[in-house]
């Protein structure tokens, strides 16, 4: 009897178990679609709504036709973003990058920019990324003050070497993608 | 909108000055219709799949329990060339994917002092890569990957491709700029040591 009881107790607590953690995985997800992803959300579609009714989606397209459909457009984007005084300042939140993404997407679906352009200006737009969070992010990893003072720099001054040629490799990854033949 | 018809029912618009301020008003009011329509396309369109997707990793996450991920950074912490992979390739991905952004950094607890701004360089570099196909990593920035995505769901093509191309070229990226990032760590390094 004893037996059986405790084979229930275990089966019991496992299946309350990954119950409970698949509810509260729910609780989560949707804690962050709430404070994070809807928010955002509403923040683009107030852009692109206003890219679209307005006059400036001719603008933008103009101004980015250029840059963002040529391999070397792509590279001088990078190379901007990546210049180690902007990039802290264009990395927060990557906000910068989202909305830059988000203004790409439209002239893309508007046939402004080829289709197979959205690799590599994936990366063209970000190689910024975490440059403002560098300090922080090496603190998460529990690294010495001294390792701050030499990785800030290190951190920057690579991302003007690798930023431009993250670009060339999506370049290269791109052939075939999005392409009729 | 004629509702009896037969009859002489049409209004006029509305000219002069009033006209002008009238047809400013609606103008003003489309440019959030639009937005409206786009927002209302996202919530109805990708948010629902992205809710059960985020609930279904969460989840996964959970029961395998994040910690397991600890033993590779004690590994990928020696020298030696085929440790290369592992710290800017292996370590990285699962760090964003099993911690996600930021609390994928705190890896870098494992490594030497010499290895950690490379790390956190290849780590950051990923936490958008990643977001094409598992959007639980960093659910605050999905806008990177999702707003160039949006140009190409408007042209009707699959996104399958785009997603797992970004995610294989940014590995190749984050591989890349760890090794750049060391060797530029370990120059500043050495100088600032001749220095001192």
């Amino acid at each position: 009897m004893s037996g059986i009881n405790a084979i229930l107790v275990k089966v019991g607590r496992s299946v309350g178990g990954v119950v409970g953690t698949l509810y509260q995985a729910g609780r989560e997800t949707v804690d962050t679609t709430i404070r994070n992803i809807i928010p955002f959300m509403a923040f683009i579609s107030f852009i692109i709504g206003l890219v679209l009714t307005t006059g400036i989606g001719d603008w933008i397209a103009n101004g980015i036709k250029g840059l963002a459909s040529s391999l070397v457009g792509l590279l001088i984007v990078s190379v901007v973003c990546a210049i180690p005084i902007l990039s802290p300042l264009l990395g927060p939140g990557a906000v910068i990058a989202q909305i830059v993404g988000t203004l790409l997407g439209v002239e893309i679906g508007r046939g402004t920019i080829p289709a197979q352009y959205s690799l590599p200006a994936l990366f063209a737009i970000n190689p910024q990324v975490g440059c403002d969070f560098i300090p922080v992010g090496l603190a998460l990893g529990e690294a010495e003050p001294e390792t701050v003072e030499v990785g800030v720099p290190a951190v920057l001054f690579s991302r003007l070497i690798t930023g431009p040629l993250s670009v060339v490799i999506a370049y290269f990854a791109s052939f075939g993608l999005y392409s009729s033949n | 909108m004629k509702l009896m018809i037969g009859l002489e029912t049409t209004v006029g618009d509305p000219t002069g000055a009033w006209g002008a301020l009238a047809d400013g008003a609606e103008y003003f009011i489309s440019i959030f219709q639009e937005g409206g329509a786009v927002l209302l396309s996202l919530m109805g369109g990708i948010l629902p799949t992205l809710i059960v997707l985020l609930t279904a990793v969460n989840a996964l996450v959970r029961l395998i329990g994040p910690e397991k991920i600890e033993n590779l950074g004690v590994k990928a912490s020696q020298p030696g060339l085929q440790w290369y992979p592992v710290r800017y390739m292996v370590l990285p991905l699962l760090a964003v994917f099993f911690l996600t952004n930021p609390m994928a950094y705190t890896m870098g607890r494992f490594l030497p002092e010499k290895y950690k701004p490379a790390f956190y360089d290849s780590a950051v570099s990923y936490v958008h890569p990643i977001t094409g196909i598992f959007p639980h990593a960093n659910p605050g920035e999905l806008f990177v990957y999702l707003g160039i995505a949006a140009g190409i769901q408007t042209l009707g093509y699959g996104l399958g491709d785009l997603a797992l191309r970004y995610l294989l070229v940014g590995l190749v990226v984050i591989f890349i700029r760890g090794i750049v990032t060391e060797l530029i760590t370990a120059r500043m390094m050495a100088r600032k040591g001749a220095a001192a």
